[in-house]
């Protein structure tokens, strides 16, 4: 399984993922469109992304999230009912809600943002997900 | 002699709010502790000593089905 | 020991056959629509004698006045009966409701039906709340409330096709009547596909509801998980009987697919912000709070007999040494867990737990493997403590086939622990029975009379009747003294309390008898407040409550909210709120998704002031119906204190020392007859001074009526209306 693998110590917040993100999946560069979030802290930055541990996955009362076959966990906009649960129940805060967005989004580890960032704070690895949930 | 919930029980020293709960029995989940008005955390429940003459509420939240 | 959630015995392998048999005795169409700010403006009325089919604008005062749900009930049946009416008669109108924000998907619990019928139990309108997409997928459709009247010659299914703007009322001979097969089969008649199976909603009762009064309704989904229909009871009251009386089968409907925006509201992003922050909460809370994500209301079970307030043996006692043998423990292991369990989407408390592989033990479906959905507390605590049965296998046994029969499984509990009582004292026996040991714990025995209850045969011939109508019939037949039949058969208006333990709360004792409908805890669950935190002392405080959580609880069932996430999950600082008890941010909360529905912003007070009109309106209607007066609200002694001497005696301790504490009277010397006799002066001397506190409160008489200036202030001002309360005003 892909995810994307986040080096907060390697951040110095130039947004350019957030950008990245926003543009490749909305088509506009907001911070609240990106799956991928950067924070200023007390003491540098830090980046919030999915990991896609599939928690979510059996939360959904529709089975609108699901892994696909490289174990990425996707959303199936047709099948959602904006109950917005997955949000609230992602242990990392990573699924997201744009404004006035119907569905959730989330990182579907493209690599997008991997190309992108200048100080090479993000990367995609590769893990084993058959013993991750759903 | 402590007050909980306007009741008398009686005071040993070293008493936490987890003695009175259990003493009490009161293993429903949803309440509310205050000793002499001031509300204690639920994580702080064991460690929390209770004084001789203390008045303790433990308010339980309104439940059933 | 883990069990296949999606292996069950097939009931669909026949539906060709089936649906083939189906005589189409009426066809019409309607434009479907979506609701706007949350109403469609446009109701439904049915007509079963004559296959008449009504669509029924709804007005701006109606709305303002009635609000939806329980409300929309109330008056539609107001105006389909008279005072004469009885539940048989085929005026006699089953309403059901959603509420103008039913069918959120972004709030836990938002996707309740109201029912309201004139009830065969009580003779005055009963409502009840229930799970399930019929609601919502009705209102999706089009409409903001069903009624159903007159009756039918041969068993019936309505079909509301939400898609094609479709109303069918056809002749259905031969699918089963009872639910766990006639949901899944009707499921699958009308579903176009299996992408389509959640789209529709079955409301069916079973064949015990043609022979008891104590019918229930069951409200099913389709489990996208378990591949199979689910189930939600409108329990009380008697509501499956009048639907079975009208030969109904099944009311099927199918909506659009659901997308979350149906309701077209004001503001969308607020509900979302609400809703996003209660999901959150409970993923964060609720494992560390009551746990209803893994075992439902069961986690109840050892809670109240902790506290002395599960019912054991006819409600003798408050707890038993058994209890393990049901309490959550039991639950959490046999529930399937790790699988949605909403009985609506976006409900993510998700308390509608299902103990999976249930291999069915006796009676019609002996062998079968079936889904139980439940046991809730209300079922653990009233078939079995209740009943002295501790034995998790036959609960299961029990609830299964009280809902595929259609049997509400608080009144059947309650009626089985009067009967076992009457046994034990040899009211009852053998005999009498016809051959049924009704002996505490005696699991076989309580399955048996339920077999029996659903074939209208033997013993069960008269114990679906209900305990109000079998004490008249014991004390007909000159068994057991009447006045202690009244003092131990446990309901009021007619209706079988629900499973709590009231002795010691003076305020729960009103909140059971004072209760519109019947002694139901869904208006008022004081027992905590009274009896343990001590926060009502005093008779006005008793009041005051007493007018707050009936007004607060009757606002759920007026928008098609559940109760539970309003206070069975609370954020992490409701302790340092001024009144955790109301759980101020959730209230917050419905004011909140009320304003982003309709448009129209609220205050907590206002919330309270929408319910009173239909409360007092309610009032008005059971006067109308020959109850509602004072004498109508005084309870069955057994809920105000100890009948018998084992009773005193068990909690002898207590007693004494509120003799002398209380009461103001040294026990020394005293008998226990003597003894029991003080307390009941005492107790129900008690229980009439808070009466009199509740009903100046609530702007009442003396006698139980509302004053004409109440129901004006409260701009229930329809001549008919007050013209009956004028009636009875002193």
């Amino acid at each position: 399984m892909k995810f994307l693998r986040p080096d907060s110590s390697k951040c110095e917040g130039k947004f350019v993922c957030e950008r990245t993100c926003s543009k490749t999946f909305f088509k506009v560069e907001d911070s609240a469109c990106s799956s991928i979030q950067v924070r200023q802290e007390l003491k540098g930055f830090s980046l919030n992304v999915c990991n896609q541990c599939g928690e979510c996955v059996s939360v959904c009362p529709v089975k609108a999230l699901y892994r696909n076959k490289f174990g990425t966990v996707m959303v199936n906009k047709e099948a959602c009912v904006s109950c917005f649960m997955c949000v609230g129940f992602c242990p990392t805060l990573s699924m997201r809600r744009g404004p006035n967005h119907k569905s959730p989004f989330k990182c579907v580890a493209c690599g997008a943002c991997v190309k992108t960032c200048p100080k090479g704070a993000l990367a995609l690895e590769e893990v084993d997900h058959s013993r991750l949930p759903a | 002699m402590i007050l909980v919930n306007g009741e008398e029980l009686s005071y040993f020293d070293g008493m936490t709010i987890s003695d009175i709960l259990k003493k009490k029995n009161f293993i429903f989940p949803l309440l509310v502790v205050k000793v002499d008005g001031e509300v204690i955390a639920r994580e702080k429940y064991s460690t929390t000593l209770v004084s001789e003459n203390a008045k303790v509420q433990i308010i339980h939240l309104i439940s059933g089905g | 020991m883990s069990y296949d959630y999606t292996k069950r015995t097939n009931y669909i392998s026949d539906l060709p056959t089936m649906k083939a048999a189906h005589k189409i005795l009426h066809e019409t169409t309607f434009k479907p629509t979506l609701p706007q700010k949350g109403y469609n403006n446009r109701s439904l009325h049915i007509d079963l004698s004559n296959f008449k089919v009504t669509e029924k604008q709804i007005s701006q005062q109606i709305k303002d006045t009635f609000i939806g749900g329980r409300g929309f009930g109330l008056w539609y049946l107001w105006n389909a009966i008279n005072p004469e009416t009885k539940w048989d008669d085929p005026e006699n109108d089953i309403v059901i409701s959603p509420g103008p924000l039913g069918g959120i998907t972004q709030y836990p619990g938002s996707g309740k039906s109201l029912v309201v019928t004139l009830s065969p139990l009580t003779g005055i309108p009963i409502d009840s709340n229930v799970g399930g997409y019929f609601g919502p997928l009705l209102k999706f459709s089009g409409f903001d409330a069903l009624e159903v009247q007159g009756k039918a010659t041969t068993d019936i299914v309505i079909f509301i096709d939400g898609q094609t703007g479709t109303i069918r009322i056809e002749e259905a001979p031969l699918e089963s009547v009872d639910s766990h097969i006639t949901a899944e089969q009707f499921t699958h008649e009308y579903a176009s596909g299996p992408g389509d199976l959640q789209n529709v909603s079955v409301v069916a009762s079973g064949r015990g509801a043609e022979n008891a009064l104590i019918g229930c309704l069951n409200f099913s989904w389709y489990d996208l998980r378990r591949k199979g229909t689910r189930l939600k009871q409108a329990g009380r009251g008697g509501i499956g009987t009048v639907f079975r009386d009208k030969k109904l089968k099944a009311i099927v409907v199918r909506g659009p697919k659901v997308k979350g925006d149906e309701n077209n509201p004001v503001d969308f992003d607020r509900i979302v912000k609400v809703g996003v922050k209660l999901h959150k909460e409970i993923h964060d809370l609720d494992d560390k709070q009551c746990r209803m994500r893994r075992q439902g209301t069961a986690h109840l079970v050892e809670i109240m007999d902790a506290y002395d307030l599960l019912p054991v043996n006819n409600f003798q006692f408050g707890k038993h040494p058994d209890v393990t043998g049901i309490s959550s423990g039991v639950w959490d292991k046999r529930f399937t867990q790790g699988i949605p369990d909403g009985c609506w989407l976006g409900c993510s408390l998700a308390c509608t737990k299902g103990a999976d592989g249930h291999v069915v033990m006796t009676g019609p479906y002996k062998g079968h493997i079936v889904t139980v959905d439940g046991p809730e507390y209300e079922t653990a605590a009233g078939v079995g403590a209740n009943c002295g049965i501790f034995k998790p296998e036959w609960l299961l046994e029990c609830n299964f086939y009280c809902d595929t029969y259609g049997i509400d499984t608080i009144s059947f509990g309650t009626t089985c622990a009067f009967l076992m009582e009457c046994y034990q004292r040899e009211i009852l026996n053998k005999d009498r029975t016809e051959g049924l040991e009704l002996t505490w714990g005696n699991a076989h025995a309580q399955m048996e009379l339920l077999h029996q209850i659903s074939r209208g045969e033997g013993f069960g011939k008269i114990a679906g009747f209900g305990v109000h109508r079998l004490k008249q019939i014991f004390a007909e037949r000159g068994w057991g003294d009447s006045k202690f039949l009244n003092d131990i058969g446990m309901e009021v208006k007619g209706l079988e309390y629900s499973q709590y333990i009231s002795k010691e709360s003076l305020a729960q004792q009103g909140g059971y008898a004072l209760a519109n409908k019947g002694p139901q805890h869904d208006e008022a669950w004081l027992i905590f407040m009274d009896m343990v935190n001590k926060q009502i002392p005093t008779f006005e405080d008793k009041a005051e409550a007493l007018h707050y959580f009936p007004l607060f609880r009757t606002w759920f069932g007026l928008n098609g909210f559940c109760k539970l996430p309003w206070n069975d999950i609370e954020p992490a600082d409701n302790a340092k709120t001024d009144e955790p008890s109301k759980v101020p941010e959730h209230v917050q909360n419905y004011c909140e998704l009320y304003g982003a529905v309709t448009g129209k912003n609220i205050t907590k007070e206002e919330l309270i002031s929408m319910s009173e009109g239909v409360y007092n309106f309610q009032r008005v209607f059971n006067l109308r119906m020959g109850k509602g007066l004072r004498r109508h609200d005084f309870p069955p002694y057994r809920s105000l204190g100890p009948v018998t001497r084992e009773e005193y005696e068990s909690r002898q301790e207590r007693y004494d020392t509120q003799l002398k504490e209380v009461i103001g009277v040294d026990p020394q010397g005293k008998s226990v007859d003597e003894k029991i006799a003080l307390h009941r002066k005492h107790r129900e001397d008690q229980y009439e001074k808070l009466t009199d506190a509740v009903y100046k409160r609530r702007g009442w008489t003396k006698n139980g009526v509302p004053k004409i200036q109440t129901l004006r202030n409260l701009k229930i001002e329809f001549p008919d209306v007050i013209e009956v309360a004028q009636k009875y005003q002193d």
